[in-house]
C-alpha cells in the first residue's frame, strides 16, 4: 500500500514529463499552444509579406499553399485549441471546487498526443514539404494525383494524432463537470465559463469521431490505395467535403463557446454586477450546440445541392443569430448600470463584443445561400472567419490570460503595457481584416498567392500587411509582459481582482497542489461572492479536514505518444523507395508502425496491470502547505 | 478525496462493486461519453459506406459477394457472446469471482469464433476472388467499415482476456470491478454495432444490392 | 430533471438480486429478431421497400434490447448516459440522412 511519504517525487524536467495535475498540464498546454500560435503567426506575416504588392515574388505559389494551408491548420489544431485546453484544465477543477480531473492520466495523455501530433505535422517542412491542398484538404486536391508530395500525409495523421488527444480532452472535462462538482454546486449553480466548457466538450465528443474517420479515409486513399474520393473508381470528393464539415462547423463553434464563458466571467466580475440572464445565456450556449451541427452545408453552398438543402441550411444558419444575440445583450446588460473596471482583461472583452458582433453580421450575409455564390472563396469569407476566429476567440483567450495570469502563476501581468498590448492589437487587427471585406467584394480570391497591379487591390493589400505587422507587436509586447511578469516575486493575493466571483479565487494563487484543503460547500450562484456578501471571508467548509488522496505521476502518457508519433512517421512513408534495403524493409514491412504501435498499447497494458493508489497529503501537512501559500 | 481506499473496501464487497468507489463510478461515465462518441465514429463510417454502396467499379455487387449462412453464423456467435458477458457481470453482481472468470472466458471464446470467420471470410475475397481494398469504392468502404469493427473486436478479446488474468491475480475487487463492467459494456457495444452491420451491409446488400 | 437524475451512475439503487431469466428472455427475443430478418431475405419475394423498412425495424428493436436490458440504460441513474447515447445516435443519424439524401437522389 502507498503511503505518503514513499511516494517517489521527480523534479525538474521528469516532474513536467509525467505531471497529472492539472494545473501543471494547463501550464504546459499554454507553452505547446503559445509555440505552435507562434509558428502561426510567423507563417500569417510571410503570407502577408507576400501579398504586399501586386506580383510580388517573396514566395513561390507552392511555398505560398505549403503556407495558407499550414497557417490554417496550425492555428485551428494546435494554437487556440491547446490555449483553450489550457484555460479549461487551469480553472474548471477550481471552479466547481474539486482536488483534480475526473481522469488525472487521460488528461496527461491529452496533452502529449496533442502536442506530439502536432510537432509531426511540423516535422512537414523538414521532411519533403508541408501540407498544400488548404486547411480543409478537399479531395482531389489532397489527393496523390495533385498532391505530390508527403505533405497531405503528415496532415491527417499528424491531425489524427492530436485530434485523439482533443478527444481525450473533452471526454475527461465532461466527465470532471458531471461527477466532481463540490456540494450544493447543482447544474444551474455552475459559473458560465464551466457551462461553456461542458458544452465545447459535448461538442468535442460528437465531432471529432467524425474527423477521425474522414482522415481515416483520406490516409487509405493516399496510402493503401483506397477509393472513396476517387472517381475513376466509383469514389465521391463530395464525401469528404460532408464528413469534413460535419466536424468542421461544430469545431468552429468549439472554438467561440469557450471565448464567451471568458467573456462571461471577465465582464461579470469587472463590472461588480452578476451575469445578467444567467440562465438564458446557459440556454442560448446550448442551443448555439445544437444548431452547430445542423448547419455545415452552408460551406457547400456552391457544390449544387439544389435550392431545397441551400435554403434549409440559410435558415438553420441564420437561426444561429439569435442565441448569439442573447449573448450580446446579456453582456451589454450585464455592463449597463455597472462599477466598470477596464483592467487589460476588461478592455479585450469590451473589445470582443463589437468585433465579434462584425463578425456576426458578415455571417449572416454568407448564410444567404444566394449572396454566398458571389462571396464564396474571396478575401470577404476571409475577412469574415478571421473576425469571428480572431475578433472573437483570440480577443476572448487574451482577456482570459490577463484575468487567470495571476491565479495560474501567482503573478499578475502588468496594466500599463497591458493596455498598450491592447490597443496595439485591436488596431492592427482591423488594420488587417477590415480592409479584407472589400477586397472580397471586388473581387480578390482567397488562396491564390498574387495578384496583377491596377485592380484597385493594391492599397488595400498594403494597409492589411501593416496591419498584420501590428498585430505580430502586440503579442510581443504580450510576450514582454509576461517575461517582467515572471521577474517579480511569487504570490499575489488570493482573490486578486478583488471582486473575484466564483470558487477558483477564494483559494491561493497558485493554488496549493490539492487546490482545496477543504471542499467548499456552495451556497448560490457565485459562490465565492455570496460568502463575501454575507460577511465571511472564506468558503464554508463542506467536510473537516482529512488526508487528500493524489494520483501518482506517470511517465506512460508520454511513452504512448511517442508510441504513436513512430507509429504515424511509420506508416507515410510506408511506399517510399529510400535506395537502401534496411530503410525499405523497416517502412515497406510496417516494421516502424508496429514498433510504434507496441509501445503505445505496451504502456497501456502496464496501467492496467499495475493499479495506482495514488499518495495521501496528511492533514498536519496541509496546515503547514498552507501557511506557505498565504 | 472522500473516496474509501481500495483495499478497506477489498474485505466486504458492496453489491455493485464496479460503482463503489468514485474512480469507478467516473470510469462508467466515462466510458459512456466515449461509446456516444463510438456511435459518431460508426456512424460516419455507416454513411460513407451507404453513400458508396452501388460504386462497384469492375467488381462484383454486394449480392454477388456475400453469402448469408456465414453471416448468420457469425451474428448468432456474437449474440450469444453478448448473453454470456450480460451472465458475467451478474456473476459479478453475485460476488462469484469463478463463474465470472468461467462467463468471461466463454465470451472470449466467442469473440476469438466471430473474428476467426470474419478473417476466413475476408481472405475468401482477397485470396480466391483477388476483391481487394483497391477494387472499388464498395470495397473500401466495405472493407474499412467491416474491419473498423473486426478491430474493435481483436481488440475486446485481447482486453478481456487480460482482465481475466488480472482476476486470478488481483481478485475480484473495487479496482478490477469497473473494469470488467466497462468491458462487458464495451462488448455490448460492439454487438450494436454488428446489428447495424448484418442488418446494412448484408441483408440489405442482397436485397437491394 | 433533478440533479439526482443526473448523477450519471453515482445514484445507488439496489436491485433485486435478478436471476438469469429476463437476460434470456431478451436474448431469444433478439434470436427471433434476427431469424425474422435473416427468413425474410433468405425467402426473398418480398417487396424491396417493405424488406428494407422490416430489416431497419428488427435492427433497431434489436439495438434497444441491447442498450435497454443488457447494458442497463432503461434502470434509474442513467440520465447522462442516456443523453449522451442519444446525441451520439442522433449526430450519426444526421450524417447518415444527409449522405443518403445527397449521394443517392
Amino acid at each position: 500500500m502507498a503511503h505518503a511519504h514513499t511516494v517517489k517525487r521527480h523534479k525538474g524536467l521528469m516532474d513536467w514529463l509525467t505531471t497529472v495535475d492539472h494545473k501543471k498540464i494547463a501550464i504546459l498546454y499554454l507553452i505547446a499552444g503559445g509555440f505552435f500560435f507562434g509558428i502561426g503567426g510567423i507563417e500569417a506575416l510571410l503570407i502577408r509579406v507576400q501579398l504586399a504588392k501586386p506580383m510580388n515574388d517573396f514566395v513561390t505559389a507552392q511555398q505560398f499553399n505549403e503556407l495558407i494551408t499550414m497557417h490554417g491548420t496550425t492555428m485551428i489544431f494546435l494554437g487556440v485549441m491547446p490555449v483553450i485546453f489550457a484555460l479549461m484544465n487551469a480553472v474548471i477543477p477550481l471552479q466547481i471546487g474539486a482536488r483534480d480531473v475526473a481522469f488525472p492520466f487521460l488528461n496527461s495523455l491529452g496533452f502529449w498526443t496533442f502536442l506530439f501530433g502536432g510537432l509531426l505535422l511540423n516535422l512537414s517542412w523538414i521532411l519533403g514539404g508541408a501540407p498544400d491542398a488548404g486547411w480543409t484538404s478537399y479531395t482531389p486536391l489532397s489527393s496523390t494525383t495533385y498532391s505530390l508530395t508527403h505533405g497531405v500525409d503528415f496532415y491527417t495523421i499528424g491531425l489524427q494524432i492530436a485530434g485523439l488527444g482533443t478527444l481525450i480532452g473533452g471526454i475527461n472535462f465532461l466527465a470532471t463537470i458531471i461527477t466532481m462538482r463540490a456540494p450544493g454546486m447543482s447544474f444551474m449553480r455552475m459559473p458560465m465559463f464551466t457551462w461553456t466548457t461542458f458544452v465545447t466538450s459535448t461538442m468535442i465528443l460528437f465531432a471529432f469521431p467524425a474527423i477521425t474517420v474522414g482522415l481515416v479515409l483520406l490516409t487509405f486513399d493516399r496510402i493503401l490505395g483506397a477509393n472513396f474520393f476517387d472517381v475513376a473508381q466509383g469514389g465521391n470528393p463530395v464525401l469528404w467535403q460532408h464528413i469534413f464539415w460535419i466536424f468542421g462547423h461544430p469545431e468552429v463553434y468549439i472554438l467561440i463557446l469557450p471565448a464567451f464563458g471568458v467573456i462571461s466571467e471577465v465582464v461579470s466580475t469587472f463590472s461588480r454586477k452578476r451575469l445578467f440572464g444567467y440562465s438564458s445565456m446557459v440556454f442560448a450556449t446550448i442551443l448555439i450546440a445544437f444548431l452547430g451541427f445542423m448547419v455545415w452545408a452552408h460551406h457547400m453552398f456552391t457544390t449544387g445541392m439544389g435550392p431545397v438543402a441551400n435554403a434549409l441550411f440559410s435558415i438553420a444558419t441564420m437561426l444561429i443569430a439569435v442565441p448569439t444575440g442573447i449573448k450580446i445583450f446579456n453582456w451589454l446588460f450585464t455592463m449597463w448600470g455597472g462599477q466598470i473596471r477596464f483592467t487589460t482583461a476588461n478592455l479585450f472583452a469590451s473589445g470582443f463584443i463589437p468585433t465579434f458582433v462584425m463578425g456576426g453580421v458578415t455571417g449572416v450575409m454568407l448564410a444567404s445561400a444566394p449572396a454566398d455564390y458571389q462571396y464564396h472563396d474571396t478575401y470577404f469569407v476571409v475577412a469574415h472567419f478571421h473576425y469571428v476566429i480572431v475578433g472573437g476567440l483570440v480577443l476572448g483567450l487574451f482577456a482570459g490570460l490577463h484575468y487567470w495570469w495571476p491565479k495560474m502563476f501567482g503573478r499578475v501581468l502588468n496594466e500599463k503595457l497591458g493596455k498598450v498590448e491592447f490597443w496595439t492589437f485591436i488596431i492592427g487587427f482591423h488594420m488587417t481584416f477590415f480592409v479584407q471585406h472589400f477586397l472580397g467584394l471586388i473581387g480578390m480570391q482567397r488562396r491564390v498567392f498574387t495578384y496583377l497591379p491596377n485592380q484597385g487591390f493594391d492599397t488595400m493589400n498594403l494597409v492589411s500587411t501593416i496591419g498584420a505587422f501590428l498585430m505580430g507587436v502586440g503579442v510581443i509586447i504580450f510576450l514582454v509582459n509576461v517575461v517582467l511578469s515572471f521577474r517579480q516575486p511569487k504570490g499575489v493575493a488570493g482573490d486578486v481582482w478583488e471582486d473575484g466571483r466564483t470558487l477558483e479565487w477564494a483559494i491561493a494563487s497558485p493554488p496549493p497542489e490539492y487546490n482545496f484543503k477543504q471542499t467548499p460547500l456552495v451556497r448560490g450562484i457565485d459562490a465565492f461572492w455570496k460568502e463575501k456578501m454575507a460577511g465571511n471571508k472564506e468558503m464554508t467548509p463542506a467536510e473537516p479536514v482529512g488526508p487528500i488522496h493524489m494520483p501518482s505521476p506517470t511517465i506512460l502518457p508520454f511513452m504512448m505518444s511517442v508510441g504513436l508519433f513512430i507509429a504515424g512517421l511509420g506508416f507515410m512513408f510506408t511506399n517510399d523507395d529510400f535506395g537502401n534495403s534496411v530503410l525499405n524493409f523497416l517502412f515497406g514491412k510496417y516494421i516502424i508502425t508496429g514498433l510504434g504501435l507496441a509501445i503505445t498499447f505496451g504502456c497501456m497494458l502496464l496501467r492496467s496491470l499495475f493499479d495506482d493508489h495514488g499518495w495521501h497529503i496528511d492533514p498536519d501537512e496541509l496546515n503547514d502547505k498552507e501557511v506557505k501559500a498565504s | 478525496m472522500s473516496t474509501p481506499h481500495p483495499q478497506q473496501a477489498a474485505g466486504a464487497l458492496p453489491h455493485e462493486p464496479e460503482k463503489a468507489t468514485l474512480e469507478g463510478r467516473n470510469k462508467v461515465l466515462g466510458f459512456w461519453l466515449f461509446l456516444g462518441g463510438e456511435s459518431v465514429l460508426f456512424g460516419t463510417l455507416f454513411a460513407t459506406f451507404l453513400t458508396l454502396r452501388n460504386q462497384v467499379a469492375d467488381g462484383p455487387s454486394a449480392s454477388e459477394l456475400f453469402s448469408l449462412p456465414m453471416t448468420a453464423a457469425a451474428t448468432f456467435i456474437l449474440l450469444v457472446s453478448s448473453l454470456t458477458s450480460v451472465f458475467a457481470i451478474q456473476a459479478m453482481h453475485r460476488g462469484n469471482r469463478t463463474s465470472l472468470a468461467r462467463w468471461l472466458g466463454v465470451t472470449v471464446v466467442l469473440g476469438l469464433a466471430f473474428l476467426i470467420l470474419e478473417i476466413y471470410e475476408f481472405a475468401e475475397y482477397i485470396i480466391h476472388d483477388g476483391y481487394g481494398m483497391t477494387t472499388s469504392a464498395f470495397s473500401s468502404a466495405f472493407y474499412t467499415l467491416v474491419g473498423f469493427h473486426g478491430a474493435h473486436v481483436l481488440f475486446g478479446i485481447l482486453w478481456i482476456s487480460i482482465l481475466i488474468g488480472q482476476l486470478f491475480k488481483k481478485g475480484l475487487t473495487v479496482v478490477t470491478a469497473p473494469k470488467i463492467y466497462v468491458s462487458a459494456m464495451y462488448w455490448h457495444f460492439i454487438d450494436v454495432v454488428w446489428v447495424f452491420i448484418f442488418t446494412v451491409v448484408y441483408l440489405l446488400g442482397k436485397v437491394v444490392g | 430533471m433533478t440533479d439526482h437524475d443526473l448523477d450519471g451512475g453515482a445514484v445507488k439503487h439496489r436491485h433485486r438480486q435478478e436471476g438469469p431469466q429476463k437476460h434470456v428472455v431478451a436474448f431469444i427475443f433478439s434470436i427471433i429478431l434476427t431469424l425474422i430478418a435473416f427468413a425474410t431475405v433468405a425467402a426473398g419475394g418480398v417487396n424491396t421497400a417493405f424488406t428494407v423498412l422490416l430489416l431497419l425495424v428488427m435492427a433497431v428493436l434489436q439495438v434497444l434490447v441491447q442498450l435497454g436490458y443488457w447494458m442497463h440504460l432503461k434502470d434509474k441513474g442513467h440520465m447522462i448516459p442516456i443523453i449522451f447515447m442519444a446525441g451520439g445516435f442522433f449526430v450519426a443519424g444526421t450524417a447518415i440522412v444527409a449522405a443518403l439524401y445527397w449521394m443517392w437522389w
